[in-house]
């Protein structure tokens, strides 16, 4: 079956993969899935502290933050892993993006206090800097002498009622700037809202938050920088994420149709149902595929040809979950309509990711605009 | 004519191999002949660069270096064809280079190979592949052309079809039905070397889609043929047949058709003003990421075979994918085309013309030959998915 195919001359990608395998035996994904939509929680504590204690929540911040200085290679393994057992916890959104952020900011107190929590599990660091249809909206800042004062509210923010810490976008008249803002600050206040796979997002109220001016962690070009930066891992991320579990719904439709029988023959043996398991497969593949290139390009060739292979990489990977997972709710029957049957979760999950910083449509026309103007 | 001699190419890096190949093959195959709107050109109109290749030894690029080949390994042999494609270089009649010689040097007698595949690389044995029938096609195993021992000879009566290039071909590598055993078919198949101006062939071409002809059809009346013509076992052919593609088939898939097909849509589209159509660059941009990603796929392949590996069933993936691309492109440079889509000449554009008639009929093709798509699927159904009977 379909599997992001990577060198791994040391063993790592196979022990990442492992070690989620295992991880997921013992808190399994529909189940945790379940539990935490009924309990509405934005984010398993538990569970999240676990995935920190295994390193994955820091995998690609540098050692000396107190990550475990992997690159994308790894973590693109890690997210299809993930994707796979379908733990559903926000690490794209709340390890990967926080992590570039805090690494391409300056060095200093608050930078190395949230990298250092954000990577043992002690802090939830999430960031704002959405509107509530995902376009960038950074917040009003306004500077007093040793003080800067957040006002405004973002949007599709994870985690927002868990959080410890917030990375705000915001932007004086003059200056843009990303400002650390402790969940615990006055004014601060969140509400959520439940998505289509039982994960909550939410908003960020800041009323007047003041926080001191060290807590404004970068400043312009190296804001710009490190969301730009931030945006292509975390799609990369996502995009794996999307392949594994397109992979995973795959699997399991196959046996599914294996099992089924109907006319006295399991449906699988019926060429119209093996020709779509087919096309299901294939659109894996190239998932896969487009991830593989994505991991080599921007080793051999960053730049623009990385940053279009991301695009293209997320393209393909939403695209392909998506399909697979509708076609294999179709080819699961009336089975697949039901809430019991953990196939829509695959459906649902792969919905939620595929939304997540661009629908294929939006990346596909930025890869050709960004490719035509080069 | 003695062919250059030949270094270890595998030696040299891919980078390396790629230089050397692509300087000699852009200074030495004739610009007229550069893209051509002709997929399969007949000999006569490519021997210049059949013989340039031939002495210079490039001709054959997989066989031992014994046989007068370069013998490439699939890595570097990816590399000839990726140049080839590129420099844009005319295909020529290449199944004496391509089957015949392969199926000599695995399962040929010492006496079929000194006998043939010189005459393969001289350019005198022009060879076709009769394979398919009338009633056998996707069901190849149900071919009924047959071959009756009568004492040192074979006497074959039967009809081929779809014989790509049997009119410009004088010799044609035939299966036939030498045992009929209804309970299994692909057994009492023969692989057979037959001259094609043996008395009783005929050979009458058949106009395609594009109205050029490049298949036939070919008739066989009590046509004899020496008993050592017989490649390997009488009445074991089928897995002769079936083997020879190897790591070849990856060729069916790569991007080069497509790739072709969508420069010239960008073209089309740059002299039309499509671009700034808002409904055609979100179809152009499916595409191109189409093609980027067929590109993504047939690396992870090639890759299989740059580490020593061999390909399985799954690489077909590719060739399916890679034809209905080349379709889907070529369809829209009809859409782009508007009013001008029902001409079957090219079109012009600023400083050039489009072949866009030429692409799209040419298109419907390689979603049916070497396995229809829908063959295809069921083989990736069985080998890949293990999906039951």
């Amino acid at each position: 079956m379909p599997q992001i195919d990577l060198d791994d001359e040391d063993g790592t990608l196979a022990m990442l993969r492992d070690s989620v395998a295992a991880f997921a035996t013992t808190t399994g994904g529909a189940t945790s899935l379940r539990e935490r939509r009924a309990a509405g929680s934005d984010l398993d504590l538990a569970q999240w502290r676990a995935m920190a204690d295994a390193g994955w929540v820091g995998l690609t911040l540098p050692e000396d933050l107190g990550g475990v200085g992997l690159g994308l290679r790894e973590q693109v393994v890690l997210s299809e892993s993930i994707g796979r057992a379908l733990l559903t916890e926000p690490l794209a959104q709340l390890g990967v993006f926080s992590s570039v952020l805090l690494a391409a900011s300056g060095p200093g107190e608050t930078r190395d206090r949230l990298a250092r929590g954000l990577a043992d599990g002690s802090r939830i660091v999430s960031q704002v800097w959405q509107d509530t249809r995902g376009r960038r909206h950074p917040l009003d800042a306004s500077l007093t002498g040793e003080t800067v004062t957040i006002d405004g509210t973002g949007h599709l923010v994870a985690a927002p009622r868990t959080a410890t810490d917030f990375l705000v976008m915001a932007r004086t008249g003059k200056e843009l700037m990303l400002v650390a803002v402790d969940a615990k600050t006055p004014g601060f206040s969140h509400s959520l809202r439940p998505t289509v796979d039982g994960s909550m997002i939410g908003s960020a109220d800041f009323e007047g938050c003041t926080v001191p001016t060290d807590q404004i962690l970068c400043r312009n070009t190296q804001v710009e920088t490190a969301f730009a930066d931030a945006i292509e891992a975390t799609r990369l991320a996502l995009a794996s994420e999307l392949a594994g579990l397109g992979a995973r719904a795959l699997e399991i439709t196959v046996e599914f149709t294996k099992e089924r029988v109907q006319f006295g023959k399991p449906i699988a043996s019926f060429q119209t149902i093996q020709h779509r398991l087919v096309d299901m497969w294939s659109d894996s593949e190239f998932a896969c595929a487009a991830q593989a290139n994505a991991v080599e390009t921007l080793a051999d060739n960053p730049g623009l040809a990385a940053s279009l292979a991301i695009l293209a990489a997320k393209a393909r990977a939403g695209d392909a979950a998506v399909s697979i997972t509708r076609r294999a709710i179709h080819l699961h029957g009336a089975m697949g309509f039901t809430d019991e049957c953990d196939i829509s979760l695959y459906m649902k999950r792969a919905t939620n990711l595929n939304a997540t910083l661009g629908q294929s449509e939006e990346l596909r026309l930025e890869f050709v605009s960004r490719e035509r103007a080069a | 004519m003695m062919a250059a001699a030949q270094e270890d190419w595998n030696a040299l890096s891919d980078e390396e191999f790629r230089r050397v190949f692509r300087s000699w093959v852009d200074e030495n195959c004739p610009r007229e002949l550069r893209f051509m709107r002709k997929q399969r050109p007949v000999f006569d109109e490519v021997s210049e660069w059949y013989h340039a290749l031939a002495e210079k030894g490039w001709l054959s690029p997989v066989w031992p270096q014994e046989y007068g080949g370069m013998g490439l390994n699939p890595a570097k042999h990816i590399v000839y064809v990726e140049e080839w494609a590129r420099l844009g270089c005319p295909r020529i009649p290449d199944h004496g280079i391509g089957l015949v010689g392969p199926l000599l040097i695995e399962h040929g007698s010492e006496e079929q190979k000194e006998r043939f595949l010189p005459q393969i690389l001289s350019g005198e044995h022009i060879w076709c592949q009769g394979y398919s029938e009338p009633n056998a096609g996707s069901d190849l195993a149900s071919l009924r052309t047959s071959a009756v021992r009568e004492g040192d000879e074979f006497v074959v009566n039967g009809q081929k079809i779809w014989t790509t290039l049997a009119h410009c071909a004088n010799w044609i590598l035939l299966l036939v039905r030498t045992t009929k055993d209804e309970k299994v078919r692909q057994k009492g198949i023969t692989v057979l070397l037959v001259d094609l101006t043996s008395p009783g062939v005929i050979v009458r071409p058949i106009p395609n889609l594009r109205q050029e002809a490049d298949f036939c059809e070919v008739y066989f009346d009590d046509v004899r043929v020496p008993a050592g013509n017989v490649v390997g076992e009488v009445d074991e052919g089928w897995r002769l047949a079936k083997a020879v593609l190897g790591h070849e088939r990856i060729f069916l898939g790569a991007p080069s058709r497509p790739e072709y097909a969508l420069r010239r849509l960008e073209r089309l589209a740059e002299d039309r003003g499509a671009f700034d159509d808002a409904a055609f660059v979100s179809r152009y941009a499916k595409l191109r990421l189409d093609l980027y990603d067929l590109s993504s796929a047939f690396e992870r392949f090639a890759k299989v075979l740059r580490t020593g590996g061999t390909l399985g069933a799954d690489v077909s993936v590719l060739k399916v994918f890679c034809s209905e691309l080349y379709q889907r492109i070529t369809e829209e440079m009809l859409a782009v085309a508007g009013e001008e889509a029902r001409f079957n000449d090219d079109l012009d554009i600023a400083g050039g013309q489009i072949d866009a008639m030429n692409l799209y009929l040419d298109s419907r093709a390689p979603a049916i030959f070497g396995g229809s798509n829908e063959i295809q699927r069921s083989i990736l159904a069985k080998a890949v998915l293990a999906l039951p009977n």
